[in-house]
Formats: C-alpha cells, sequence, structure tokens
C-alpha cells in the first residue's frame, strides 16, 4: 500500500478507520461483480489462450475444442517460420518512430497553448481533433485520401510530384507511420501540457531575471521539468502504438500487406481468415511477452506518480 | 503593468515562432477535417477524381448513405450496447474503486496493480479465447452470446472497468471521509452510503469514466468484427466493410464514406465537446484514449 501513496498520507486515515468500521463489517462482497467479469472474460481466457496454443485447434476441430490434440510447443516453433519475426520487428519500429516523431510535435503543440491569447480556447479544441475522433473514423478518411487518384495525389502532381500508390507495397508502411503520428501526437501534447502547467511561476521569472533568452530557457530550465511526465507518456503511447489494430485493419484491410503486417494483424488474419487458431495463439502469448517489458517499466513508474496524479484530479 | 510582465516572464517562445507553429498545426489538423466536410458534400465520382473544392455541391451523399450501408441499425446497436456499457461501467467502477480506497484487505495492491497492466492487454490476444468461450456457451450450456448484443456488452463491460475503476480510484482518495464517517455512526449501511453520498459527491468522475466506457465501445472494431452477426453490426464494424467494399472493384462511394466518417464521429465529438473540462484532466490521470 504504501507504494502506492506516501506513507505519510497513508498513516492517519488507517488509524481513523480502525476506529470507524470494524474487520467484519468490509463489504468486500462489493468486489465480487467485478471479480466475476474478470474472471470470466480475462483470467479465463487468458489461461485458455495458453491453453489453445499447445494445442492444433483449427477450423475442423473448433465445435469440439476440449478434444483438440496437443502438440505441446509446435505451434511456438511453427509461428516463427510463419513471419512473426518479421512482423514483431514491424510492429516494434512502427511504434518506436512514431512515439519519436510525436513528441517534438506535442511539446510544440504544449508549448504554444502554454500562454493565454485571445482564440487560445479554439486552438486548444483543435488540437485535440485528431484525438477524439475515432480510429475508424481516421483510418477511414485516410484511406479515401490516399486512393491512387484521391487528394493527396491531385494535390502532389500539382508541384509536379507523382505521388503512386500509398495503401500497399513498400510505402504502406510509412503511411501507417504517418497516419499514426496525425492521430497520436495531441496525446504527448496533453501530457505535456499538464506538465508545463505545473511549472512554478517562480521559475519562470527567475530565469526571466537572468535575461536568459528564449532558447537556452527552454532547453535548460522548462524542458527538464517535462522529461519525467513525458517519458512516462512516450512508454504508454508506444503499448498503445504496439497494440493498435483498428488503424491497420481500416486503412489497408484485412489481409494487410506483407510491409505493414504488424502483430495485431498477422494473430487476427492468422485466427480468423487462415482458421489456424492454435497458431495464432502463440504469436499472441509471444506478443504479450513483448508487450510485457514496457509495461513492466511502466507499472514500476506509474506507482511513483499515482500520488501527483491523483492529487491532480 | 505588473499583470503584462509577468505574462512576458512566463511567455516561453518568441512571437514570430509562436505565429509559425500555431498555424502549421492548426493546418496540419484542420485541412484533413476541412477535406471530409466538403468531400461529404462533394460527389462520389467529384471525391474519386480528387476534388477538394467540390464541382457540385449536394447534401446527396447524407441521403444514400443510410441505403449503401447498413448504418442506422449500425448506430442504432452501437448506442444501445455503449449507453448500457457506460452505465454499468461507471456504476461498477465507482463500488468497486469505493471498496478498494476505504478499506484494506488482501490483495488489494494486486488488484490496483492489475488495474492499470490490464489496460494495456493486447486485445488481439483476447479476442480469440473470448471468442472460443462465449461459442462454447452455445455449444455446451445452448446458451447463444456470439452475435448477440449483450455478449458485445459483457465483453466491453469488463474491458472498460480497469479503466473505470481507475478513475474512481483517484478521485475517491482525494474524497473528504467524514460525511461517511458521520453517517456511519447513524447507522447507514454500505449500499446507503454509496447511493446517498459517494455517487452524488463524485458525480464528475462517474460521467468521466462512464464515457470513457462508452468510448471503448464506439471506437472498438477488433470484437465487433468478430462477436456480431450482420444484424447486431456496429457503427464502426459497417464503416470499415464500406471501405473494404471498394477494393473489390465496387462504384466508389467515397463521398458517403466521408458523410458516415462524420455521422460515427458526431456522437463522440459531441460527448467532448460538453464534458471537455472534465475529460482532459482524465485523460492525463488514465493516460489512455
Amino acid at each position: 500500500m504504501a507504494t502506492l501513496a506516501p506513507p505519510e498520507q497513508k498513516a492517519p486515515p488507517q488509524h481513523v478507520r480502525r476506529k470507524g468500521v470494524t474487520e467484519r463489517q468490509r463489504p468486500l462482497w462489493l468486489l465480487t461483480p467485478g471479480g466475476l467479469l474478470m474472471t470470466v472474460v480475462i483470467v479465463l481466457p487468458l489461461i485458455l489462450a495458453v491453453w489453445i496454443s499447445l494445442i492444433d485447434l483449427d477450423q475442423y476441430t473448433l465445435r469440439r475444442w476440449v478434444e483438440a490434440p496437443f502438440i505441446g510447443l509446435g505451434n511456438y516453433v511453427e509461428s516463427f517460420s510463419s513471419g512473426l519475426l518479421n512482423s514483431i520487428w514491424i510492429s516494434v519500429s512502427f511504434a518506436v518512430l512514431s512515439t519519436l516523431a510525436t513528441v517534438p510535435i506535442g511539446i510544440a503543440a504544449a508549448l504554444v497553448t502554454q500562454n493565454k491569447y485571445r482564440g487560445r480556447g479554439l486552438v486548444r479544441a483543435a488540437f485535440l481533433i485528431p484525438y477524439v475522433l475515432p480510429s475508424f473514423v481516421v483510418a477511414s478518411v485516410w484511406r479515401t485520401m490516399l486512393q491512387p487518384d484521391g487528394i493527396v495525389n491531385a494535390w502532389l502532381s500539382k508541384v509536379g510530384v507523382d505521388g503512386g500508390l500509398w495503401l500497399s507495397g513498400p510505402r504502406s508502411y510509412w503511411t501507417l507511420i504517418l497516419v499514426e503520428i496525425w492521430a497520436a501526437w495531441p496525446f504527448i501534447y496533453l501530457m505535456a501540457l499538464a506538465a508545463l502547467q505545473s511549472v512554478d511561476h517562480e521559475v519562470h521569472e527567475a530565469s526571466a531575471v537572468d535575461g536568459a533568452t528564449w532558447w537556452p530557457k527552454l532547453t535548460r530550465v522548462i524542458l527538464p521539468y517535462l522529461r519525467g511526465p513525458v517519458l512516462l507518456a512516450c512508454l504508454l503511447a508506444t503499448l498503445n502504438h504496439i497494440n493498435n489494430f483498428t488503424l491497420p485493419f481500416v486503412l489497408f484491410g484485412a489481409p494487410a500487406p506483407d510491409d505493414v503486417n504488424v502483430m495485431p494483424m498477422i494473430v487476427y488474419v492468422t485466427s480468423f481468415q487462415s482458421l489456424r487458431f492454435g497458431l495464432s495463439a502463440a504469436m499472441a502469448v509471444l506478443s504479450l511477452v513483448l508487450i510485457a517489458i514496457p509495461l513492466f517499466v511502466y507499472l514500476r513508474a506509474v506507482r511513483l506518480d499515482v500520488h501527483e496524479e491523483g492529487g491532480r484530479k | 503593468m505588473s499583470t503584462s510582465a509577468s505574462l512576458e516572464a512566463t511567455r516561453l517562445l518568441p512571437r514570430w515562432l509562436l505565429a509559425t507553429l500555431t498555424t502549421v498545426l492548426v493546418a496540419l489538423v484542420l485541412i484533413p477535417v476541412l477535406y471530409i466536410v466538403l468531400a461529404s458534400l462533394n460527389s462520389d465520382v467529384g471525391v474519386a477524381s480528387g476534388e477538394f473544392w467540390p464541382s457540385s455541391w449536394s447534401l446527396d451523399s447524407y441521403s444514400r448513405i443510410w441505403r449503401t450501408a447498413d448504418l442506422s441499425s449500425g448506430i442504432l446497436n452501437s448506442l444501445i450496447v455503449c449507453a448500457f456499457t457506460a452505465v454499468a461501467s461507471a456504476i461498477l467502477g465507482t463500488t468497486t474503486a469505493y471498496v478498494l480506497v476505504r478499506y484494506t484487505f488482501f490483495g488489494r495492491l494486486t488488484i490496483l496493480r492489475g488495474l492499470v497492466g490490464l489496460q494495456s492487454i493486447p486485445g488481439t490476444l483476447m479476442l480469440l479465447p473470448v471468442f472460443v468461450l462465449f461459442s462454447s456457451a452455445g455449444n455446451y450450456l445452448g446458451i447463444t452470446v456470439i452475435g448477440t448484443r449483450w455478449g458485445l456488452f459483457i465483453a466491453y463491460l469488463t474491458f472498460a472497468l480497469p479503466f473505470s475503476t481507475w478513475v474512481m480510484v483517484t478521485y475517491l482518495r482525494g474524497l473528504p471521509r467524514e460525511l461517511e464517517e458521520a453517517a456511519r455512526t447513524e447507522g447507514a449501511s454500505t449500499i446507503i452510503i454509496l447511493w446517498k453520498i459517494i455517487f452524488p459527491l463524485s458525480l464528475p468522475a462517474i460521467v468521466v469514466s462512464g464515457i470513457f466506457a462508452f468510448l471503448l465501445g464506439w471506437n472498438d472494431v477488433l470484437f465487433a468484427s468478430v462477436l456480431t452477426r450482420p444484424e447486431t453490426h456496429t457503427a464502426a464494424v459497417a464503416l470499415s466493410i464500406l471501405g473494404s467494399a471498394q477494393e473489390g472493384g465496387a462504384l466508389p462511394v467515397y463521398s458517403q464514406t466521408m458523410a458516415a466518417s462524420l455521422i460515427c464521429a458526431l456522437p463522440v465529438v459531441l460527448l467532448y465537446l460538453t464534458f471537455q473540462r472534465y475529460l482532459v484532466g482524465g485523460l492525463t490521470a488514465g493516460g489512455v484514449k
């Protein structure tokens, strides 16, 4: 418990609680509906996913999946020869590049909306638009704009550039990154803005008295305040990029072109188009192992920030 | 004078840079948005040939889309499933968070950590086993879950619950407990305390956790594409089918797709505009869309 809130915050209420409510009165039964749902729809399926990854389950054995043959690690071995490594590479590079690109945009947006001016409210509302729009809407819109005869190529040809194909071939990878950047930078912006607003006014004034010009003041005084929150946001953003299924699915359709066959896509297609359920489950379990690394770091980091974030609300 | 001086002190960027950056960023966002609106007022052929300004303006796409795609039943299904998810998730999230914040018990820390961790479990990992489990309920117990609205509701509720609960945990932590203690000594039961004290006091946070649950369902394509039949398709599935159908050589319906996109975005945009103040706080606290 002490890990979730500073001990000095936690101690006095504990004392009061012991007086007010006896152990017997704890209404733990209130946890049952949530606990039941979690068990049936998350814990059981997680165990089931591991089990399915160890059996040879396809469309013929699906109806009586309990009796499907057990093949041990066969699916795991096969998943490495079925393009999983390629998908892992695409997913990770796509996620990291998207995160790296959104950081400067998000911080810049936070910096320009920090000071009050007429119309700032409108600018802030506009900055939230890409984030507010559902992923499937963003993907449909960009899919239309990036058609071979669509608006993007029409504009490119006006300046004498042959646009070519955006939604298939090697370039689809960069299309995916560009659209993801367009949709995801406001997240970094929100986190950076929250951090920027918690910088003390004295800090600003002190550096103004020092007569520092804007660039050194920004890089030496202000940006260090953003490092922690923005790093945390980066971890979370990277996890969200890796898990993003909707964007590639709606942008390119399933099966996706080889160059954008990210992990969620290959898991989905192997299950629901190739109907190789066992193989797909093995891939999904392996992808969870990959997710677990940044997730673990995030869980460690977020505990330290819980108090601060809880206090802000 | 002093206010302008202090304003000057917090100004981080020189004016010219501020103006340039703002213009570029706003253009980056608004040009695609303007394009959606213009394309939805254009004709399908006009959009297909790459026009920005429509050569002929009409509201045709908005009337024809309802026949082209099964959008009306999709929106109805989405609204029903997501509204129930929002209400159930907000209520369950509040009661669960109340116990987690106000009482200590074995396993409490694990649950709290789980609430944060579960938000990052990939949906594609859960989809197959949930599908197998739901279809087993049909095969072995005779209960049809796949293809029904309430099957989707159960799935969304479960995936929304960790975040809803987390939002409520961060809020309830800051709530003073004097009122509850007083009610408790008057002999009020936990249910009465929740209903008469906790719910009214934490209404802003409850609204936030409900809206996020609603959006989780509204934005989902993954589960809806597998757990629904054509009659129970959600708006998201209807729109993504419309997009991939055009690959199959069907007549282009690009303008109608843009109209449908705007229609599908409308509820979400309205929710954000109405509750913008609360939601931005919720976003930064929970760090999840």
